[in-house]
């Protein structure tokens, strides 16, 4: 099979690469081992929350500037501030484009909260989620919080602990009718993915905004959790135009719907482009030679092998195992490509789990073009993307998505700008 | 008067529990308290093996007699925590085996079952043993449950009239004269210092008694001596493997309910260390390497986490090793050995021996009371063992089946008390340990749970593959719901047993554990964007 | 080799960090509260039935084995293989029902069925007979059954094509499965007179059985393993003897041959696994290798085909190849159905108690196709192919049938 260029790993990064060359006329395949962690999304991009030190960011683009100077290893630093500029104010449209509906300034963090009711500094979020300017500046002075009875990946008193340190009142309401009743006969799938389907039928959306309706009488808002639109785009409209107040939607844990949404809607998009998406398929090795990447061979496809002018490695890190952990090294399963760790078992964490962790800034290696090395030499046409990149605490310092929308955006021009020269 | 009892015990392990059942059954009024949760100390940090005491046999004849006959009377009162799996000791080309005949001769004499397998034989009966074995004797080895055991003494106990105060920590032992009438004690969760009277005050503080007795002068020589253990993902054995050789490090391969244990690594700890037990990477790889000439299957099979416990011998001679030092049970009069009445501690010996144990300290308790009431702690069942398990199964028809089996396995007949009327109770918390809503409710009603680490305790949450990556905010959920002062601890409390859990996986994170951590991060720092926001101290 | 002893190899199970994500892309999770989900009857499952075998829920023959949570699987855990020998290990060691037995031999069936083609397919289309077979054998009186043809694929072969093979210069081996021998010949015509045209001859296996996928999902391990290696020897006598590869044209029986033989049957095929393929993905790598070229006619009129990805082929990973080979056929515009499962499942949409389950499961699927516009449907699975035509107004066909009605 022959591509102009092959992506390795279809998450946020891998995908988003390949919509970037795919608009630009690529042919471009994508191979994915699984589904990807963003199923487990908050419905927010974050960009720059915090910088190494824990110091919180409000501008990102100040705090990328200020890492270009003190953490050159960090990918923002190799991609560089201008740059991350540039490509930071391309995204929001680039999403919008994808079906992602998303508001947001890369100047300016606001907060989006959390199922547990935190306010957390982000980029960018899903339109129909609760995000504020600053925390605690609520749009309600009170607020009902409706959950589904027995939904356990949601936490309606935790959210209104929270909330109550901002004089914000709170009200529960508790929903239940026939249809759920028959899911939960399931002992273990009462979950949003399953309670969203549920919604997607248009007479349960419609008793459901009965139910909140009534629940919510003599209330300002109404805050739901993230268990409608699986299947329809428009469960959000259709719903809010259906209660006479303002709904906001919190994310729940995972399985995330906004995640899905997301994840279904750039693939969509990459399809729509004429990508090819390769779903369950593992990457076993990649044939070098010259110094380049001629070929990768993969589980599925046997004796026929992907060939491509470039590659892109989008595995991302330890869960989607771009990067494997032995005891005593981490390792990139599929070209044995260098990474970044310490040798020493026992500096890899501490025993506070909240802590800043060591191992999750381990990673791939590159060069200043995110190009991936091997025995220290860059591969010529191997690109490194997203979580796997070595230098970032992207939970910690809240750059997670950011790191793989900005590198994927780069390697994508890189890719182009090769073509043209 | 308010605060007084008959008997005061200090320490809610296996053997202050037994104690405390003990005594309530004799018609003595008891207080246990326990300066953190049930069974934290030793009893929850072994291998949870129901000795057949074959392991002694040949080093400590009295401790195997005092096994065996244990491990029979727990097979019957505790049958709910107990499972007859039988143990085979086998014999590897390294091993000989010369040692083998010494062996089944020595079990013979303390009255334990020993049969030597052809060694065919016993790679057919445990698949996962090291097929290159020369020989294995097979033993009425099994595994007990050291959380479900204390557990049932403590409801039994109450059942009977006793107190149990958990988190309340003894200060100070209050003396009159020549005489020990009571104890102050720091209630940790209300905040308040308390003050307890009784005739007799019982210590059963494990290798914390040492402390206990060092409060009022008292010198017991205890040696503390740390195992480290690994717990495997999933039930590699369905029998017990031991070596068949001079007990030494990770030679005893357990399965104790879902999973498989491998332990201990045996060395000597300063007693200021004893509450700060960390895993070092030298004793991990012992334990992967001497547990894979157990079983191979052991070098690839995940580890979920690793511990460590602090055996509570007392030292007699200045072994080291603290091997040889014998397991036997030491009940010390204190009015006898250091002129100070009303005092005993009772110490030494092991899970296994735990009712014994609580049978010689509560026969002093009643001689000094005057009391003359006989043992019947050999022949009541515990709760949850009392009804046979046909009854069980039939009073919990209602739960689905993998639900009805681990409820079952960890309540007994006591089971059917877990509601599951509706699909919302039947609803699971924990997916890896079936949990359901209902049995968590339960455990929050009647088991003296005062957060989640208990809670794991009473139910498995959080035992499972993903060490509560699902399940810890689900039941944290679930005891948040009950009011905001509720909400806020359930919401610490989560960030306490979030860090209870990696503590035990750090030490092997790596592969898979590492991407379930990954994982956990996202899930609880990204998603819930949960943060510990209390001081770093150790976890109590 | 005991097969009661096999499990899934090296732990796989424990790869699963709990992510959940399977159960999002189950079908029939989201559609059958009975069953408990893929997590749950998978690796969660699994080390609750080592703990003790009795912990094995029956409901776990819900799983129509479609591997979708494999495919979704971002740990590689072989979830659907770990139901599967669950099953075989600890679920009920006899399934004799009639149902399952007639379900479940479709060889047997077949060769029985076909000299009588139009007296069977006339009785099983009749609404007291069909009532008749939901009472006495559950199997659903909705379900449409599959016409047989007159006259098997291999008698007509012997008689008509067998003799002019071996003529050609190259020689490839035909795996036709049950559905090309009993119920529709022609499929087999085509992807002669395809070879042919390149210039390959098509041989059949000197003995060829099912492939034992009805077998194994209803519960008859035993056959099922013996059958496989009557395949396996079948197959290994082509490829080392004769140099044969092997080409098939259903997505399922090559999924079998491939995988479930080795990872539900224990049965080791390395040596022959990548000489067995999809004619497809075959005709897809000549074509690319530039050893022969497809002549097409120049002035057929535009179809537009929806192509529906089986679940099989989604865990194969192959529909690559047969879109690609639809794409190279001039005036033919293909539209690619979002992959889900149709809901049959081979033999599982038959039955009674599946049926709701079923169809419930496709009906998405049914509505993609309806307002697609396409003139009809593309699909690599007979099975596919009768839900469909039955659940919808339009008409299933297989990539080659398309193919060879437009070549020069």
């Amino acid at each position: 099979m022959k591509f102009d260029t092959v992506i390795i790993g279809g998450g946020l990064a891998g995908m988003v690469c390949g919509i970037r060359l795919a608009e630009a006329g690529e042919r471009c395949a994508i191979v994915s081992q699984g589904q990807s962690a963003l199923h487990f999304s908050s419905g927010s991009f974050d960009l720059l929350s915090r910088m190494p030190d824990g110091t919180p960011v409000s501008d990102p683009m100040v705090g990328v500037a200020e890492l270009e100077r003190i953490a050159p290893e960090h990918p923002y630093a190799r991609i560089g501030a201008e740059r991350c500029d540039r490509y930071a104010r391309q995204v929001p449209a680039f999403l919008r484009e994808a079906g992602l509906p998303v508001t947001g300034e890369d100047r300016r963090n606001h907060f989006r909260i959390t199922p547990m009711g935190k306010s957390k500094a982000t980029w960018l979020t899903l339109e129909g989620y609760l995000r504020t300017e600053a925390p605690g500046q609520f749009p309600f002075r009170q607020v009902c919080i409706v959950n589904v009875e027995g939904f356990l990946d949601f936490y309606p008193e935790f959210v209104a602990e929270e909330f109550r340190k901002y004089d914000i009142t709170c009200r529960f309401g508790t929903i239940n009718f026939p249809d759920l009743e028959q899911i939960r006969q399931n002992p273990s799938e009462m979950r949003s993915a399953n309670i969203a389907r549920v919604f997607d039928h248009e007479r349960n959306l419609e008793a459901l905004a009965a139910k909140i309706r009534e629940v919510a009488a003599d209330c300002e808002a109404v805050i739901l959790p993230a268990i409608i639109g699986l299947n329809r785009d428009d469960a959000f409209a259709v719903l809010q135009s259906k209660v006479d107040k303002p709904l906001y939607l919190l994310p729940t844990l995972p399985p995330s719907i906004p995640g899905i949404k997301a994840q279904q809607a750039l693939q969509a998009r990459f399809r729509a482009l004429g990508g090819e998406y390769f779903l369950g398929d593992t990457v076993l090795s990649g044939e070098l030679e010259n110094g380049r990447v001629k070929q990768i061979y993969t589980a599925n496809q046997g004796n026929i092998p992907f060939q491509a002018d470039h590659f892109v490695l989008a595995t991302g890190s330890f869960f989607s195992k771009g990067l494997v952990a032995t005891p005593d090294r981490i390792v990139e399963p599929v070209f044995g490509a260098d990474t970044v760790f310490t040798s020493d078992r026992s500096t890899w964490y501490t025993l506070h789990f909240f802590d800043r962790q060591n191992y999750q800034a381990f990673g791939l290696r590159t060069d200043a073009e995110l190009r991936v090395m091997k025995e220290g030499v860059a591969l010529e046409n191997l690109y490194g993307i997203g979580a796997g990149l070595s230098g970032f605490h992207p939970v910690q310092e809240g750059c997670g998505a950011g790191v793989s929308l900005l590198s994927a955006f780069y390697v994508a021009e890189t890719i182009l700008n090769s073509r043209k020269s | 008067m308010e605060n007084t009892y008959d008997v005061i015990i200090i320490g809610g392990g296996a053997t202050g529990a037994g104690v405390a059942r003990d005594c309530s059954l004799r018609g003595i009024k008891a207080l246990l308290l326990e300066r953190s949760d049930i069974s934290t100390g030793a009893t929850g940090r072994n291998h949870g093996l129901l000795h057949s005491g074959a392991r002694y046999a040949v080093t400590d004849g009295e401790s195997a007699e005092e096994c065996i006959r244990e491990n029979m009377i727990l097979r019957k009162i505790a049958a709910h925590c107990v499972e007859e799996t039988d143990g085979l000791f086998i014999s590897l080309p390294e091993d000989g085996l010369e040692y083998q005949s010494v062996f089944v001769e020595a079990c013979r004499r303390a009255g334990i079952r020993a049969e030597v397998l052809d060694p065919e034989e016993a790679k057919r009966l445990e698949p996962a043993a090291n097929p290159a074995l020369i020989g294995a004797v097979r033993v009425p080895d099994g595994a007990v449950d050291p959380f479900r055991l204390t557990s049932s003494n403590i409801l039994d106990a109450k059942a009977h009239g006793a107190e149990i105060r958990t988190y309340t920590e003894v200060k100070e032992l209050i003396r009159e004269q020549d005489r020990i009438v009571g104890v102050k004690a720091y209630d940790h969760r209300a905040h308040r210092e308390e003050t307890f009277y009784a005739q007799v005050v019982v210590n059963a503080g494990g290798i914390w008694g040492h402390g206990i007795a060092a409060k009022v002068g008292i010198t017991i020589n205890m040696l503390p001596a740390k195992g480290a253990l690994l717990i495997f993902g999933h039930r590699v054995n369905q029998m017990v493997l031991n070596r068949c050789r001079k007990p030494a490090d990770a030679d005893i391969l357990v399965p104790g309910d879902t999973i498989s244990l491998i332990g201990t690594t045996s060395s000597k700890v300063p007693y200021d260390q004893i509450d700060n037990m960390v895993i070092t990477p030298e004793e991990v790889d012992i334990l992967l390497r001497e547990g894979e000439k157990l079983s191979p299957q052991l070098a690839y099979t995940r580890i979920l986490r690793a511990y460590a416990g602090v055996r509570p011998l007392v030292a007699s001679d200045d072994d080291p090793s603290g091997r040889t030092v014998s397991r036997g049970i030491v009940l010390l009069d204190h009015a006898q050995r250091d002129g100070l009445e009303g005092f005993i501690t009772i110490t030494g010996g092991k899970l296994m021996t735990y009712r014994l144990m609580a049978e010689w300290a509560t026969d002093l308790v009643c001689r000094k009371l005057g009391i003359h009431q006989s043992c019947r702690t050999a022949e009541l069942p515990l709760p949850g063992s009392v009804e046979s398990r046909e009854e069980v199964e039939k009073k919990n028809r209602r739960k689905p089946v993998a639900q009805r089996r681990s409820a079952i396995s960890r309540h007994g007949d006591l089971a059917a008390r877990i509601a599951d009327r509706n699909s919302i109770q039947n609803s699971l918390v924990c997916e890896c340990e079936e949990v359901s809503i209902g049995e968590v409710e339960y455990a929050l009603e009647n088991l003296s749970v005062n957060n989640l680490v208990d809670l794991r305790r009473r139910t498995r949450v959080g035992m499972g593959t993903c060490q509560g990556e699902l399940c810890a905010c689900r039941a944290a959920g679930l005891m948040g719901k009950k009011d905001p002062v509720c909400a806020k601890k359930a919401k610490a409390d989560l960030v306490s047993f979030l860090n209870e859990r990696w503590k035990g996986m750090a030490p092997i994170a790596w592969g898979d554990t590492l991407r379930e951590s990954e994982y956990t991060t996202w899930v609880y720092e990204s998603v819930c964007g949960l943060s510990d926001e209390t001081e770093k101290t150790t976890v109590q | 080799m005991n097969i009661q002893q096999n499990t899934v190899s090296e732990n796989n199970f424990e790869q699963c960090i709990k992510c959940t994500v399977c159960t999002v892309y189950c079908p029939v999770a989201a559609v059958n509260p009975h069953f408990p989900g893929p997590k749950q009857a998978g690796p969660d499952g699994e080390r609750l039935r080592l703990k003790r075998p009795d912990f094995f829920d029956s409901a776990l023959k819900y799983c129509l084995n479609c591997k979708r949570c494999e495919v979704a699987c971002p740990s590689n855990v072989r979830i659907g293989d770990i139901i599967q020998s669950a099953r075989i290990k600890y679920g009920p060691k006899k399934n004799t029902s009639l149902r399952n037995f007639v379900l479940a031999n479709t060889d047997l069936v077949g060769s029985l069925a076909t000299p009588f083609a139009p007296v069977v397919n006339t009785a099983v289309s009749l609404k007291p007979v069909r009532f008749m077979m939901d009472k006495v054998m559950s199997i659903d009186h909705r379900r449409v059954f599959p016409k047989y043809a007159h006259g098997t694929f291999t008698s007509w072969y012997k008689k008509q094509a067998e003799a002019e093979q071996a003529a050609f210069p190259k020689q490839v081996a035909f795996f036709h499965g049950c559905y090309v021998n009993y119920n529709y010949p022609q499929l087999g015509k085509d992807l002669i007179r395809i070879m042919n045209s390149l210039g390959y001859g098509v041989r059949l296996l000197d003995k060829e059985k099912c492939c034992g996928v009805p077998l194994i999902s209803n519960g008859l391990y035993q056959q099922a393993l013996k059958q496989a290696k009557v395949n396996l020897g079948s197959i290994r006598r082509a490829v080392n003897e004769q140099n044969m590869d092997i080409i098939t044209t259903s997505s399922t029986c090559t999924f079998t041959l491939r995988d479930e033989y080795p990872h539900v049957l224990s049965l080791k095929n390395d040596d022959v696994r990548d000489r067995i393929e999809l004619a497809t993905r075959y005709l897809y790598r000549l074509i690319q290798s530039g050893e022969v070229t497809l002549k097409f006619k120049e002035d057929a009129r535009p179809l537009r085909v929806a192509y529906h990805t089986p679940c099989h082929m989604e865990k194969m990973g192959w529909s690559y190849y047969s879109i690609e080979l639809l794409r190279m056929i001039p005036g033919v515009e293909v539209f690619v159905l979002d992959s889900q499962c149709c809901g049959i499942a081979g033999t599982y949409g038959f039955k009674k108690e599946n049926y709701p389950t079923s169809q419930a499961i496709g009906e998405p699927l049914f509505r993609q196709i309806e307002t697609s516009g396409a003139d009809l449907v593309v699909t690599d699975c007979e099975t596919c192919k009768w839900q469909i035509e039955m659940s919808t107004t339009k008409k299933c066909e297989h990539p080659l049938s398309i193919l060879a009605s437009r070549l020069a």
